[in-house]
């Protein structure tokens, strides 16, 4: 395996995390303000699937990607009518989100172009590529960062904004207020309703980004039930992360690497067991993030 | 009390109703913005789903793995442990008992049973993993079991991929070779799927209803869905109704597997319960019947015939089948905001008592 393979994977690498840390952003936005959000994987759906279609029609980039966030956003402003204002359970409206995007996708995918399985067009634009020419001197540094689009970027500056959010403002400050305890946050004139709202239409414009990512970051396609549980496997990020937003940049960058791994992968292992490894992946990283904090509770009684 | 029970049972069977009918509403707004003529395709869709003998057949028959994937969720929700890995706990079940007819020197009756044990005790150590690492570790059952199921998924694709393929046939097929015909369900006649397996499937639903109401374990699992905190305070030890639940609930995932494979397919198919969603399905209809077994069965047929109506529709009318699910997952969530009822009912009295202290 030589370097500049190596770079490579490490490029793909930053593709596949770029969706997972969105709405492991996400997740996390709204965790901090008490709300458990499971339909993460219907919002990227919806983004990616009306990202494609507005791609098709006016094959302009700025228009897919904006609606492809609105289309995340309304999603989630959904989910958080009933979940918030209606007080429906988590999981209830999650998964019955989830499977109604799915659906809704699948029933669209077929009045508008009349087929099932994937959606591709001849003019359909990718996303704006930035190449650093500044790293030229480096051929391992230039493939590394080799036609990465700005919102590969853009993550990670929103995950620093979200942690300055949360440390330097009072809005920020109120949203944390709301997820330790709503009634005493109400108590003192803040609406942790309005909040609780606003945190789930956020998370659903984060998802957004995501979803246009990974129908538009490599190459232009929709597939049918294309995210295939990278909302869950966001999920085990930021829990992962504590709901910290930068330490959620390093939880989901390890499962952009087992996602990116899973392809590379590949041409070694039969295809349907990598294809596996970013799931069994997840499950095992969250055991062992498990036992290291039971080990970390253990550790003070002991002491006591 | 007898006021009580009535206005329950009219909240039980009114609010689903309703839900019900705006499903089918929004379903209607659907259809007419695609350009069909939404009663001319409901009555396609209940004539080609209920009121002809051959659909009804397959209704019904679609209806057992959906039932009993719907108490499998059942068992594990209303305990509240979050399972929702029926579809890979199905897929392995399905698999380990495809496995065992086919390579087993099993003929006859008890080599069904045999296979269906099998299978089934295969999906409850399936769902035991995730329970463990939950007990033991703290990791989120939610993320696990539903993680699990696209792993599980994969790699049961890769037996029929590879190693037990069935050469015959065009070769683009990825399935297994059939099972015998002596361990297969009775079928009634040739001309309809219509077999012994969805009986066996309303007798098996039918006595969870009664070890749901009726026995120690039904009453301790409830109560730990309550309240955890309160059942242990209670001396309900809560690991063991854990492991218990959750071997039952894969249990009867496998079941459900089974009944699909011997009873309709006669061999494991690529992807068979990730593509036919009856996991989800069958989700759906428990969640709709509110964790009851004998509705979960009323609404899984009532769901099964939206989906064999709605194959008929993408037939005959263009509408594709989907509009089935939407019109489900729609049912679900009007469903759900029945609680919304009962908040506004609590709000109020709330509001009440605090303006009468005031004054």
């Amino acid at each position: 395996m030589n370097n500049l393979y190596l770079a490579a994977v490490i490029n793909t690498t930053f593709r596949y995390t770029t969706p997972v840390l969105f709405a492991a952003l996400g997740s996390l936005f709204c965790t901090k303000a008490a709300v458990f959000n499971v339909a993460l994987e219907g919002q990227l759906l919806a983004a990616s699937f009306v990202a494609i279609v507005a791609n098709y029609y006016t094959n302009n980039v700025l228009i897919s990607l904006l609606a492809g966030v609105a289309a995340g956003a309304f999603v989630a402003w959904i989910v958080a009518i009933f979940q918030i204002k209606w007080k429906v359970r988590d999981m209830v409206v999650g998964t019955a989100m989830n499977l109604l995007v799915q659906s809704v996708t699948a029933f669209l995918m077929q009045i508008i172009y009349g087929s099932r399985g994937t959606v591709q067009g001849f003019g359909m634009v990718a996303l704006t590529k930035i190449n650093l020419s500044f790293l030229k001197f480096s051929p391992f540094l230039y493939r590394m960062f080799e036609d990465l689009s700005t919102i590969d970027y853009l993550g990670y500056i929103v995950a620093v904004l979200i942690f300055i959010y949360f440390k330097k403002t009072v809005s920020g400050f109120h949203h944390l207020s709301v997820g330790i305890s709503g009634t005493a946050a109400d108590s003192l004139g803040v609406k942790s309703q309005r909040i609780q709202i606003r945190a789930v239409v956020i998370s659903g414009i984060l998802c957004g980004f995501g979803g246009v990512v990974h129908a538009m970051g490599n190459v232009t396609v929709f597939a049918e039930n294309m995210t295939s549980g990278r909302g869950f496997i966001a999920m085990g990020a930021a829990s992962m992360a504590q709901s910290h937003p930068l330490v959620a940049i390093g939880s989901s960058l390890f499962f952009g690497t087992m996602l990116s791994l899973s392809k590379t992968l590949q041409g070694y292992i039969n295809s349907y067991f990598t294809e596996a490894i970013p799931y069994l992946c997840t499950v095992l990283a969250i055991t062992v993030y498990g036992v290291i904090v039971t080990m970390q509770k253990r550790k003070p009684a002991m002491k006591a | 009390m007898d006021d009580f029970r009535r206005k329950k049972l009219i909240d039980d069977v009114a609010s689903p109703m309703i839900a019900i009918l705006a499903g089918l509403l929004v379903g209607a707004i659907v259809m007419l913005l695609t350009g069909t003529n939404p009663l001319f395709a409901y009555k396609e869709m209940f004539t080609k789903s209920f009121f002809r003998p051959y659909y009804l057949a397959e209704t019904l028959v679609r209806s057992a793995p959906i039932m009993l994937s719907g108490v499998a969720a059942a068992v594990a929700w209303r305990a509240g442990y979050i399972n929702l890995g029926m579809q890979g706990q199905m897929a392995v079940g399905g698999l380990v008992a495809t496995v065992m007819a086919i390579y087993l020197p099993v003929h006859s009756w008890w080599g069904t049973v045999l296979c269906f044990a099998g299978g089934m005790g295969a999906a409850a150590l399936t769902a035991l993993i995730p329970t463990y690492l939950d007990y033991k570790f703290k990791a989120s059952l939610i993320i696990t079991t539903l993680m699990l199921n696209y792993a599980i998924n994969h790699i049961t694709n890769y037996f029929v991929a590879y190693p037990m393929r069935d050469p015959a046939g065009d070769g683009m097929a990825q399935q297994s070779v059939q099972i015998a015909r002596s361990l297969r369900f009775y079928r009634f006649s040739n001309k309809n799927a219509m077999n012994t397996s969805v009986f066996v499937a309303i007798i098996v639903v039918v006595l969870l209803y009664f070890v749901f109401t009726k026995t120690k374990f039904g009453y301790e699992s409830k109560i730990t869905g309550l309240n955890k905190n309160f059942a242990q305070y209670g001396g309900i030890r809560s690991m063991r109704t854990m492991f218990q639940t959750m071997a039952l609930s894969g249990a009867l995932s496998g079941f459900a597997a089974c009944i699909e494979i011997f009873g309709v397919r006669y061999r494991y198919v690529n992807s068979m319960f990730s593509s036919t969603g009856y996991a989800w399905t069958g989700l759906m209809a428990m969640l709709i019947a509110g964790y009851n077994p004998l509705l979960t069965l009323v609404y899984s047929i009532f769901l099964a015939g939206l989906n064999i109506g709605g194959t008929a529709l993408q037939r005959n009318v263009g509408v594709p089948m989907q509009i089935a699910d939407i019109i489900q997952c729609c049912i679900t969530l009007f469903v759900s905001v029945k609680i919304l009822h009962e908040y506004k009912r609590m709000k109020a009295f709330s509001k009440g008592t605090a303006r009468g202290r005031t004054s």
